[in-house]
């Protein structure tokens, strides 16, 4: 056997070597789901500790192939290697095969088969059983946010008085189920909160089931699985599981509207701005909810967020950027777009004041000032807000009538 | 008989100029030689090295792409590509690689070893064959201009509806997309239908279908999956250019059309077309493995039929893409369960070649390594795709990066792997030198390394949520690391390409100073290594007598009661010796593919921008049709009736088989399986 040139025999040790230690420190890392707020092995509701029963069985089970086949491959190709002082002219024994340890090894894998199907087929059902005393929850994705529609009075129907509509943020109670329904108002997306259930397709003209249901309060991250155009990457949500007191406080404060003018005159002047720009697309309950039943938006998707409770959400632009300041683990300041930590509303959630100190104001400006700049989008097209070219004076008068908006 | 255009040929060294002139509109052309000669061809051989050649030219763009979404991916918040131009890029990514990369390279191979492989002068109908070549390269440079004409397809290669609209992508990137792979789907249709009848109808005396080498078996079921499988894709892309050209409502959401009907048409389409381009490098593969383990495949009918129980069960599994599609739990179910078992023939596949290196005395030739390395990374991309079949797994994984790390362990770990063993393996007896096994060996380590490093820390990314076709991502999820490794090795990656494509021209350069290549430099077991190498125009002189599996090797070989082995013949007995090819006949050469297959982008063109353009390419595509109908024969008189006794046999395995063949016969079927 010609020997090879040291620089490849280095080459393939190393490589080799490589390989070997990035298989080790993958397996390793993927235990480690601390600072991964969208991990999917962490799971933290009833569903995705069902589907986790499920994947550790057969992932150990994948795993032991793997070794057990790569072992086998690594263990002949060692021991039945061409000596070097090998005799050309002889053969191995010519085996042509051996119809037993065929019919063997089709059968084995299809007996491991069976087993992981049994398993699947029971998380299936598991997966799609109704539960009692559930909340409804109408999901619907369009380009590049979504929009929750609670069905409070449980009628069948997400539009009815004493339902709500909002957007970006889901608040749910912890420890009770949610059955979701996902839809689309244009092109096919897809909800996937990875702590708390697999993910499902939101599509346009269909409506899909989801069950959804945190054990403990906290803020479940998501982010929208099915491209779905220019901003895809953009298109993210958030769970904000509380304790069910908090959702019952949420709720009655979300029945509200904000007909009365803010008392503040600046606050007072952004409403007009608002009025005059804003409204032909967005939504404030006692303002212009009836009107825009007659005159829908401009829009592909026919609806923008609904603003009535802007500032009971932590995040703003489809969970892009943080309304409010992040709440860090270890006091650090933490970037304002970082919604990897959400911001928190605090007392805001429930109605309380707006801690308008913590706003995040340098980035909700910057949004007003020139929204498609922050996030790609296609307002020309109908799809995404436009560069309304505010005036900075505008924009401060918005921002203070907003900041009423609890 | 299905070889249409069995007419003599004018070769260099031949005298056919007898003064006949053709009364058609145009004379054949007649050059066997030459740069021109590589326009008019219908040889077999010729068209399979332009695809390979094209195939390497997209794999070049394709590659180009890759790196550009890797540096964009490399920290949070890349700038390199906007929002808009990533979306294109990574849709021109995917549908470069699986239609002008995997799948040509797919059809170079089995244009050039089918009919070597099964004892053929050329394919069944080798003007159709060089028209599916042209228009497969047509069709492919046509979606490529998208890219100066307004910018790429932005809808991902599965192009969803609703979102390929024209609302929702205004631009006519997904216009040239569709119609360029309608192009490109006409290419591999007739590719289909030319190589299944070539298969079928011309094999040498004495090749049965069980004693096909298996690379023929597994192009064989390819082919078969392509027949069925791209006139769903077309008719569902002729939906979406009726929409979106023609204002019609197929995917139209708010005339009640449903979106599902494009993604469960894509995925019928779409299942087989995966194990389409997979099943020829498995083949390839299976020819590699029995002949540096210096013994043969272990199993050869299991390894024939997993590969067909794969062809069928594949069309049962398409919907595991849906499986949040919102399809019911019963679909799920259904789906779930069948794509589970499709790991069985599969899993058959992957025993019965560790079973063929067992006992066996490997040399680790480049073609051997590159092998292994298919064996080792398809089982990680198939023991992952079981991961899948577990619906309730896949709503998790499904549209994350872990789908990302899947796919390419079993396309480039498993396809690409498997065909660049392939190109180590051929090259030789396709040029006539070795390519430099140093070079291959640190060809091999190098795409080892680059190729786990850039798609092994994506099975981690998904699982801890990184989405799929997003254009950034945002610090604090914990995916910076991996994606930065990923970058790294997507870099080394593409050295490795680099390296294999110096290492063509630096072999080439040394080669003059070396020995010429004998017709068998791997002492193989199929009847393509009898042929000179490169390969003589007219493959075999005589058409041999086939009488066995693995036949050229027991030609050189014989195996005694007990299994042993003794060389009965050296390879210089038994190879073929380069003939002048006097009186063989072969196709002519011909303008018409290539004109024809000029006239279908000119018509693609025509339906984006102007109709009359349209008009204009459909009357070149008729007139070449008309062209290629009236065309004359070169040699009218000389036609059908100066075979040789011997070249008879090229009227395919129908032929009578000789008693001793038989006999032979019977033994085989004792001592294989």
């Amino acid at each position: 056997m010609q020997r090879l040139p040291k620089i490849v025999r280095i080459l393939a040790v190393l490589s080799f070597t490589l390989v070997v230690v990035l298989f080790a420190a993958l397996i390793v890392n993927s235990f480690q789901n601390a600072g991964k707020p969208l991990t999917s092995l962490n799971p933290q509701g009833p569903s995705s500790e069902s589907i986790q029963q499920l994947l550790v069985p057969v992932t150990s089970i994948a795993a032991v192939v793997f070794v057990l086949v790569l072992g086998a491959i690594v263990f002949i190709t060692w021991k039945f290697r061409e000596r070097k002082d090998a005799n050309p002219d002889e053969f191995p024994s010519q085996i042509h095969g051996k119809t037993t340890l065929e019919i063997g090894w089709t059968i084995l894998p299809a007996l491991i088969l069976a087993g992981i199907a049994v398993g699947t087929v029971m998380t299936i059902i598991n997966l799609n059983r109704e539960e009692p005393n559930s909340i409804n929850v109408q999901v619907a994705g369009q380009q590049w946010w979504w929009e929750y529609k609670y069905d409070i009075n449980g009628d069948g129907n997400f539009d009815g008085p004493e339902d709500i509509t909002t957007a970006t943020e889901m608040v749910v109670p912890a420890g009770r189920p949610i059955q979701v329904t996902t839809t689309s108002n244009d092109v096919i997306h897809s909800f996937w909160i990875p702590g708390l259930n697999g993910k499902r397709d939101a599509v346009p003209g269909l409506r899909n089931p989801l069950k959804l249901q945190a054990d403990e309060p906290g803020v479940f991250r998501g982010q929208c699985t099915e491209f779905c155009g220019l901003s895809h990457a953009n298109m993210r949500m958030l769970v904000r599981a509380v304790s069910s007191s908090d959702y019952d406080a949420w709720v009655k404060n979300q029945l509200k509207d904000h007909r009365a003018d803010p008392a503040d005159p600046t606050a007072a002047e952004g409403k007009k701005v608002w009025q005059s720009l804003c409204a032909q697309c967005h939504v404030i309950n006692g303002i212009n909810d009836a009107k825009m039943k007659e005159t829908p938006p401009p829009l592909v998707a026919g609806v923008a967020p609904n603003l009535t409770h802007l500032m009971t959400r932590g995040t703003f632009a489809g969970s892009i950027f943080n309304l409010y300041e992040p709440v860090s683990s270890d006091g650090q300041a933490l970037p304002m777009r970082d919604v990897a930590a959400a911001g928190d509303p605090g007392a805001a959630l429930t109605g309380g004041t707006v801690a308008t100190a913590n706003v995040n104001r340098v980035t909700l400006e910057a949004w007003l000032r020139n929204a498609p700049a922050l996030k790609p989008m296609y307002p020309q097209g109908g799809r995404g807000m436009p560069n309304l070219n505010l005036t900075e004076e505008q924009i401060d008068q918005l921002v203070a009538f907003l900041e009423t908006l609890n | 008989m299905a070889l249409i255009e069995d007419r003599p040929l004018a070769l260099p060294s031949g005298d056919s100029d007898d003064g006949y002139t053709p009364t058609g509109v145009f004379t054949r052309p007649t050059a066997e030689t030459g740069p021109r000669s590589w326009f008019t061809t219908v040889d077999h051989k010729k068209i399979g090295i332009m695809y390979g050649a094209a195939a390497i030219f997209f794999l070049v763009i394709g590659g180009f792409e890759a790196l550009l979404i890797r540096m964009q991916l490399w920290a949070p918040r890349g700038s390199l590509l906007s929002a808009n131009l990533y979306n294109q890029v990574y849709t021109m990514h995917g549908t470069t690689m699986v239609f002008l990369v995997v799948m040509p390279i797919g059809a170079a191979f089995a244009n050039y070893l089918i009919p070597l492989q099964i004892g053929a002068r050329d394919v069944a109908f080798p003007r159709i064959n060089a028209f599916s070549f042209w228009a497969f390269l047509f069709g492919g440079l046509f979606i490529n201009s998208s890219w100066i004409m307004g910018g790429g397809a932005d809808g991902g290669w599965f192009m969803y509806a609703p979102n390929s609209g024209v609302i929702f992508s205004p631009t006519h990137g997904i216009d040239f997309w569709n119609l360029g792979l309608i192009i490109t789907g006409i290419a591999s249709l007739t590719g289909a239908v030319n190589l299944i009848v070539t298969v079928l109808n011309m094999r040498a005396p004495g090749m049965t279908l069980m004693r096909m080498p298996i690379f023929t078996w597994m192009a064989l079921v390819s082919q078969f999956l392509l027949l069925f499988a791209i006139p769903v894709l077309t008719s569902a892309q002729i939906l979406l250019m009726l929409d979106r050209g023609f204002d019609a409502n197929f995917f139209n959401v708010a005339k009640g059309a449903n979106p599902l009907l494009w993604e469960h048409l894509f995925w019928i389409f779409g299942h087989p077309e995966v194990y389409l381009m997979i099943l020829p490098a498995f083949g390839l593969v299976s020819e590699i493995l029995p002949t540096f383990a210096r013994k043969p495949i272990f199993g050869y009918p299991f390894i024939v039929f997993s590969g067909i129980a794969i062809g069928f069960m594949g069309w049962g599994v398409w919907a595991h893409h849906m499986f949040v599609s919102g399809i019911g739990p019963i679909s799920v179910t259904t789906f779930s369960l069948t794509t589970m078992f499709i790991a069985v023939p599969t899993g058959v596949k992957i025993l019965n070649w560790t079973a063929t290196m067992w006992g066996g005395k490997l040399k680790f030739s480049s073609p051997m390594l590159f092998s292994i390395g298919l064996v080792t990374m398809f089982t990680i991309g198939g023991l992952s795709g079981v991961m899948h079949s577990v619906a309730p797994m896949d709503s998790q994984q499904t549209d994350t990066y872990f789908i990302v790390a899947h796919f390419h362990y079993v396309l480039f770990g498993g396809a690409f792997f498997g065909f660049m063993a392939g190109f180590y393996f051929y090259w030789p007896k396709a040029f006539g030198y070795m390519l430099n096994e140093s070079i291959g060996k640190a060809n091999f380590w190098l795409m080892l390394l680059g190729f786990n490093l850039t798609f092994a820390p994506m099975h981690v990314l998904g699982l801890q949520g990184m989405s799929r076709r997003i254009y950034t991502y945002d610090a604090g999820y914990g995916f910076e690391f991996w994606n930065k490794v990923a970058t790294i090795g997507a870099f080394t990656l593409a050295s490795s390409i680099a390296l294999f494509i110096f290492n063509i021209f630096y072999s080439k350069s040394k080669a003059k100073k070396l020995p010429p290549v004998g017709p068998d430099p791997w002492d193989s077991r199929t009847i393509e290594w009898m042929v000179p190498s490169p390969t003589p125009v007219y493959n075999f002189d005589p058409i041999p007598t086939v009488t066995r599996v693995d036949d050229f090797w027991y030609r050189k070989y014989g195996e005694t009661k007990d299994g042993k082995l003794v060389r009965i013949a050296s390879t210089a007995e038994v190879a073929q010796q380069r003939t002048d090819g006097k009186g063989i006949h072969l196709p002519s050469p011909s303008y018409w593919p290539l004109v024809l297959a000029v006239g279908l982008p000119i018509v693609a063109y025509g339906l984006i921008f102007s109709l009359w353009l349209a008009l204009l390419g459909g009357i070149v595509v008729v007139a070449a049709i008309y062209g290629w109908v009236m065309e004359p024969p070169d040699d009218p008189d000389a036609a059908h009736d100066d075979h040789g006794p011997e070249a008879h046999a090229s009227d395919g395995g129908d032929a009578a088989v000789p008693e001793s063949a038989d006999a032979d016969a019977v033994k085989e079927v004792e001592t294989v399986g």
